[in-house]
């Protein structure tokens, strides 16, 4: 197990992630947060009773720059509950890269069902330990449109700074 | 190529499970790998509050949320039949709610979207009864009435559309000529893209001097129907129930 404190602008949470059932997502979340990646991103995607997403943006909602995408790991067992952080992609199973979402509902349409493209799920890699009460007030937040993206936070919400405890 | 996709007039109803299911994979599918989904109005077939989260509803918001997650704009007008979509279901689903009109860039070029029922304008009884129950204080009041009572009320209003369609001549049912021109004039598009007559085709017309098309979408009865449209034009197509 892999423990991350994630520093918000509105206050900390705790992370476990599990890097025996989903290492190569755990290796690509330390390598971006060891990188600095994190730092000054936003939660760009808040959708209430659903997830929060952050990891790609920053606060002008330009796109960072990131490392090839990763092998999905949605088959694993780990279910999207309440409180999972699972990894975020495009309609191509394969295509996470840094960003991540954090479940605010047992999300289990969000399971693995099959390895094909509609069945595959998303792969959590870890889960809240501590401070999901930042991440509800997280949920809070007011949304609307910004930049051409939906559902995005009126106020930002900055990840100020990701660190891994070795 | 990238493409943006339209849709309308899929009424969903639990008793049309079949139709659906076919929607619930075009949003698992298709959708998640367009630029964005425009569902332009009538998406169910009847909306009696955001407060009413059937089992229906729940999937439906699920596959939504799902293409917000993938990246998947979803933009939701209302129709004739769901105007009390509100904003507790879009928050909820991920989506937002569309002006009837909006006007939009689709690739480069500015394009008119509607529902349709507003170019309707010789059913001057529809009209009326649109008026009525597109007013706010309508509305509240409306939605302040127990879940139950807003069920029965619907079933009612659906039982008393289907018997005034009925005795109504299909062209009065149609949009009115002069009232896409006079639309299409004020917002300076050239292409105006709406559902409601469930008369899909693709009219080539003439607004002002120039060259212009309205596009009717398809309804979503017998089979799913959707209009892709990329940079280098759009194209009607069918989607068959699995």
């Amino acid at each position: 197990m892999v423990k991350v404190t994630m520093e918000t602008s509105k206050g900390v949470i705790t992370l476990e992630l599990d890097s025996e059932k989903a290492p190569v997502s755990v290796e690509n979340f330390v390598k971006y947060a060891k990188a600095g990646h994190y730092d000054g991103t936003i939660f760009h995607r808040v959708i209430p009773g659903f997830m929060v997403q952050g990891g790609g943006f920053d606060t002008d909602m330009k796109q960072r720059d990131t490392n090839p995408p990763i092998k999905i790991e949605a088959d694993n067992g780990l279910k999207n509950t309440k409180g999972t952080v699972a990894m975020a992609r495009t309609s191509d199973p394969n295509s996470a890269t840094s960003q991540f979402f954090i479940n605010i509902a047992d999300n289990a349409f969000l399971d693995h069902k099959s390895p094909t493209q509609q069945g595959w799920g998303y792969a959590v890699f870890g889960r809240v330990t501590d401070g999901m009460d930042i991440v509800d007030s997280i949920e809070k937040v007011k949304t609307g449109n910004n930049y051409g993206h939906q559902n995005v936070p009126l106020m930002e919400v900055i990840i100020r700074k990701v660190t891994i405890e070795e | 190529m990238p493409d943006t996709l339209f849709i309308s007039d899929l009424h969903l109803d639990p008793e049309r499970p079949a139709i659906t299911a076919l929607f619930l994979d075009f949003l698992a599918s298709r959708a998640l790998e367009a630029d964005a989904i425009y569902i332009l109005g009538d998406l169910f077939e009847a909306w009696i509050g955001d407060d009413d989260t059937g089992s229906m509803n729940q999937a439906v918001c699920e596959g939504l949320k799902a293409c917000a997650l993938a990246d998947t704009p979803v933009y939701v007008m209302h129709g004739n039949r769901d105007f009390l979509l509100g904003s507790g279901f879009a928050e909820r689903c991920g989506c937002t709610l569309l002006e009837d009109p909006a006007c939009i860039d689709l690739y480069g070029r500015p394009v008119l979207l509607m529902h349709g029922d507003l170019l309707c304008t010789d059913d001057t009884e529809y009209m009326a009864f649109r008026k009525m129950v597109r007013d706010p204080v309508w509305q509240q009041e409306m939605l302040a009435k127990p879940l139950n009572e807003r069920r029965q009320m619907a079933q009612a209003m659906r039982a008393n559309s289907r018997e005034q369609t009925g005795g109504k001549p299909e062209s009065i049912m149609d949009v009115n000529s002069d009232a896409v021109v006079r639309l299409m004039t004020e917002n300076h598009v050239q292409l105006l893209i709406h559902g409601h007559t469930h008369r899909p085709a693709i009219h080539d017309m003439d607004v002002a001097g120039h060259a212009a098309q309205r596009i009717v979408l398809g309804d979503w009865y017998e089979q799913g129907s959707v209009l892709v449209c990329s940079a280098d034009g759009c194209e009607l197509q069918s989607l068959s129930p699995a």
